[in-house]
């Protein structure tokens, strides 16, 4: 089949979008088989399919950084699992996020609803929590046709269960039954603090396991087990860019062509040798097929010589020196994985008609601007001069006292010192000024001592009786992006910028 | 498309960005975008006017109104559905249980935007809630995306724990050949506004709404005003204003439209007057209405009106003077003053005919020099007792007076009028007060009684 015309060209580029923005958002169920985790995925499945095939209980924590993948990992292995014993029948799966369920009320309420058994309590008045949720394990064995059912707890953001002040009832419960003869029960905590076990009450953590997970960003246990240097950061990088923006052969349609197909294929193969992994693409998990809802027939129309030429053009992209520059850039400033995808989601949703290729400077740009964002200095550049000179004042004022607090007074004082001797200023009244300076509050570029939040939520109990020319601010933004926003704004009076450089006087 | 660019002119790069990462409709979302720039940049119309082209389901949460979880909860679901009538939503859980309900009902693979304007409100509620709507996507099996849309920049969002990283779009500030672009679009709008206030012949008419004419204005008005004011909403205010009193000489035939050194002669001084005003938002109501018997002309002319209103504003010495306080209530007050802003311990040598001489040693001079920036009247007033403000009353006072209830109710009356901070005790004793007006006030109500107030202050000895 030959691609000919605009239109096919627009209608495979849109495809190849979709398919990659799907893979990219949607996918956290692939666990990635160049991925370094696998000694870790081996013992989380071992731990959950102990529980439902034997029914033993288990409690472990995984603790990783953020975006290392940790929840993709169990949800991975929980698709696994579902493959290979009847879950439906045989176990239940309760996930609790700790940024919605870190209430115990609510989170009770929420494992009724995972475990079905709503009309069961219907309104039923509980003495205790532990009360409860022994009604909810004892309704299992008697209700279900099975004798037992095993549970699976994931709790994801752990941390956030762990509430200090209250008690921890939910996890003291969870952890408990493990420990007992009642259900079999398996808890997996995911979290990305590393001090996590401290947050834990003295009763919580005699009845945790203790079995840490520890998951790290481009750790290879297995490698350092076998002697290998791990891979650097760099290369995952790139294996991650290749995985992520390749779409899989299999996906066209046209199998009338098989030996072209073949071709190219092992055109493909000549080009990404060292690369053998990468052959045995999968597909879009059933899950996330599932539940966005999408026909995967649509990818059909996908010509297989086109996804050639698309894969090839990924792998080119990793032999541009920018490209493999600014990845590693981009690595030794972040290893969140979540941060590259959405780096890698706007580079794809920039393709279109007349873009039918990724553009190795977009690649750059984007990174550059998501790593090392000058947001701050180009809200100070977007100030008028008058609420920069307000800036200057105030950073001199600082320079002078030690960084002690300043009033609006003292700046005042200080921008009329410069203003009446500069005579080319235009001068404004004092209540322009003072706009100006709340304008700047508003923006926290200046923030009130004492709270150190906003000045939204700053209740002013300290500060109430003070007139807010008299209140003390300090300045909110390090020195140097002054220095860099002075140096480049744009058309700035030179009176100012030399204000700005011989300072103290 | 090309008409929406033409209606929001230099914002293309960001507008292009939204485009693309909106996507088409059967595409996923990404999870969540993050807005941020000055005021006045234009985040929400961008936003707004890109999510109505493409026809998206979104729903915009102003978190000022919406200042509890329950609010933004039940705000978001009454916007997705307008079947259900009653909805009751206490918590994230009961947001996240109800949105997929709604997921049922829709078949495809929808796209729904929430808009969060004005999101430092939200970094007030509990910070669970900000991480669970950026990862909200997580939470719920919708096509989900939610777009916080505020003026600061994203480090001010301090979380403890991480979240999931949004999509960063800056928009920066419009340049001044932006800004003329800008205001210049609703020229119409300008020109309407004077011909409705003013009913001119025909051919004046004409010259008006000649575009040159408006561009000239814009440029010097520009020039002017872009050095203390950036902000695009305060600029068109004051650009309406002041066009009107650039075109009234030529409505009076005072001035030929042609005749540009003329004008600009002509508004030079009025635009250097209002740009005192800049901020203040003056209306045009108050200034029909001047304080009883300033005005005591017929004529009212615009320059008139200008410098009355600057002398009301620069001085606040008519604010003073609208008091209309009593003779001993002034001393009162200036008393007040100076007790807030002079030590107690130089009180003496102030107010006291023969306190001695105090030797100036070279030492004093110098420590005084060096901390002017810690004047008395720049680190704001100090609080002072009832016996210290009737000692400088009477010291200050050439007459003798005896202490009556009248002269303690004059006290009342300024802290009534908020002139003065006082607690509420009742016992005279311990009762403390602190003056909170500012020297210009003090030195309005001084003049009235002509006393000199700089004599009295510590700082300017």
């Amino acid at each position: 089949m030959v691609v000919s015309g605009e239109n096919t060209v627009s209608v495979q580029i849109k495809l190849i979008r979709k398919y990659l923005k799907l893979k990219i958002m949607e996918d956290n169920v692939t666990f990635r088989s160049n991925s370094s985790h696998h000694q870790e995925r081996a013992h989380v499945y071992d731990l959950i399919k102990r529980s439902i095939a034997n029914g033993e209980s288990h409690s472990a924590l995984m603790i990783g950084p953020r975006g290392c993948g940790k929840t993709t990992l169990v949800n991975s292995v929980l698709s696994q699992i579902s493959k290979e014993v009847d879950v439906e029948n045989d176990a239940i799966i309760v996930k609790l996020n700790g940024l919605i369920h870190h209430d115990d009320k609510v989170a009770l309420k929420s494992i009724t609803a995972q475990m079905k058994l709503e009309n069961v309590v219907g309104d039923r008045v509980f003495g205790t929590f532990a009360e409860n949720l022994s009604f909810l394990l004892s309704c299992l064995q008697s209700g279900a046709d099975r004798q037992c059912r095993s549970m699976v707890f994931i709790l994801e953001e752990f941390d956030m269960f762990c509430h200090s002040g209250r008690t921890q009832t939910l996890l003291y419960n969870l952890f408990d039954i493990t420990h007992s003869k009642q259900a079999p029960m398996c808890v997996l905590g995911i979290t990305n603090r590393i001090d996590v076990m401290e947050l834990l009450e003295k009763r919580v953590k005699s009845r945790f396991s203790h079995r840490h997970i520890y998951l790290f960003p481009y750790e290879d246990l297995e490698a350092e087990a076998r002697g290998n240097k791990p891979k650097s950061p760099l290369e995952c990088c790139k294996q991650i860019l290749v995985f992520l923006l390749s779409v899989p052969i299999s996906l066209a349609g046209d199998k009338v062509d098989v030996v072209k197909k073949k071709t190219g294929r092992s055109k493909k193969k000549s080009i990404s040798n060292e690369q053998p992994s990468e052959l045995e693409e999968d597909l879009l998990p059933d899950e996330v097929v599932k539940r966005c809802n999408i026909n995967m027939e649509q990818f059909k129309a996908l010509d297989s010589d086109f996804l050639n030429d698309w894969n090839s053009h990924v792998q080119s992209l990793l032999d541009d020196e920018r490209v493999v520059d600014s990845l590693e850039k981009m690595c030794y400033y972040t290893v969140n994985e979540q941060i590259f995808r959405n780096i890698l989601f706007q580079i794809v949703s920039k393709l279109g008609t007349n873009k039918p290729y990724i553009d190795a400077t977009d690649l750059v740009s984007i990174i550059d601007k998501t790593v090392t964002p000058e947001h701050r200095v180009m809200l100070l550049q977007s100030l008028s001069i008058l609420e920069l000179s307000l800036v200057i004042a105030m950073k001199h004022g600082m320079e002078i006292f030690d960084g002690q607090p300043m009033n609006f007074e003292m700046i005042l004082h200080r921008y009329t010192k410069f203003a009446n001797a500069n005579s080319s200023t235009q001068t404004v009244p004092r209540p322009v000024i003072l706009k100006a300076f709340e304008h700047l509050q508003a923006l926290e570029i200046v923030l009130p001592v004492k709270s150190t939040d906003s000045i939204y939520n700053a209740a002013d109990t300290t500060a109430s009786r003070v007139q807010k020319e008299y209140k003390l601010y300090t300045l909110a933004v390090p020195i140097e992006d002054i220095n860099e926003a002075v140096k480049n704004f744009k058309a700035l009076p030179t009176e100012i910028s030399h204000w700005y450089n011989n300072s103290v006087d | 498309m090309e008409e929406l660019y033409r209606k929001i002119p230099c914002r293309e790069s960001q507008l292009n960005d939204l485009f693309n990462l909106f996507g088409d409709y059967d595409e996923p979302l990404p999870c969540s975008l993050f807005l941020s720039g000055n005021m006045g940049t234009g985040k929400t119309l961008c936003l707004t006017s890109v999510l109505r082209y493409l026809g998206y389901k979104h729903v915009i949460i102003d978190c000022i109104e919406c200042y509890t979880i329950k609010i933004i909860c039940e705000t978001i679901l009454c916007g997705l559905n307008t079947t259900e009538i009653d909805i009751k939503c206490e918590s994230i859980l009961d947001f996240t249980n109800a949105i997929n309900r709604i997921n049922l009902n829709i078949t495809q693979y929808q796209p729904v935007v929430l808009i969060f304007d004005r999101a430092e409100r939200l970094r007030s509620m509990d910070q669970s809630i900000i991480s669970a709507f950026l990862r909200l996507r997580e939470l719920c099996n919708l096509n989900i995306c939610t777009v916080f849309v505020t003026h600061l920049v994203y480090d001010s969002f301090y979380f403890k724990m991480g979240v999931r990283e949004p999509i960063k779009i800056y928009f920066s500030n419009y340049n001044k050949e932006e800004l003329f672009k800008i205001i210049f679009l609703n020229k119409e709008s300008f020109t309407h506004h004077i011909l409705k206030s003013h009913d001119v012949d025909y051919d004046v008419k004409i010259e008006l709404e000649k575009p040159e004419l408006f561009a000239n204005f814009l440029n010097a008005f520009l020039s002017v005003f872009y050095r203390p004011c950036r902000d695009l909403i305060e600029l068109q205010y004051m650009a309406r204003v002041n066009f009107v009193k650039y075109c009234e000489p030529i409505i009076k035939n005072e001035i030929q439209s042609q005749d540009l050194s003329k004008l600009w002669r002509h508004i030079s001084p009025i635009l250097k007057t209002s740009l005192e005003l800049l901020y203040l938002r003056l209306s045009s109501t108050q200034l029909s209405n001047p304080s009883p018997g300033k005005e005591n002309s017929d004529n009212i002319e615009s320059y008139n009106f200008e410098s009355t209103l600057k002398e009301e504003l620069t001085c606040t010495k008519t604010f003073a003077q609208s008091f209309e306080l009593p003779y001993y209530a002034k001393f009162l007050l200036i008393a007040a003053y100076l007790a807030s802003y002079n030590p107690p311990k130089e009180d003496k040598r102030l107010f006291m005919k023969n306190h001695g001489k105090q030797r100036k040693r070279l030492q004093q001079v110098k420590a005084k020099a060096k901390i002017n920036e810690k004047l008395n009247t720049q680190l704001g007033p100090k609080v002072f007792t009832l016996d210290r403000l009737l000692a400088i009353f009477y010291a200050i006072l050439e007459e003798k007076i005896g202490l009556t209830s009248n002269l303690l109710a004059q006290i009342a009356t300024l802290v009534e009028l908020k002139l003065i901070a006082g607690s509420k005790e009742i016992d005279l004793d311990t009762a403390k007060y602190k003056c909170i007006v500012g020297y210009d006030f003090i030195s309005a109500v001084a003049q009235t009684v002509s006393f000199n107030v700089r004599k009295y202050l510590y700082d300017f000895m």
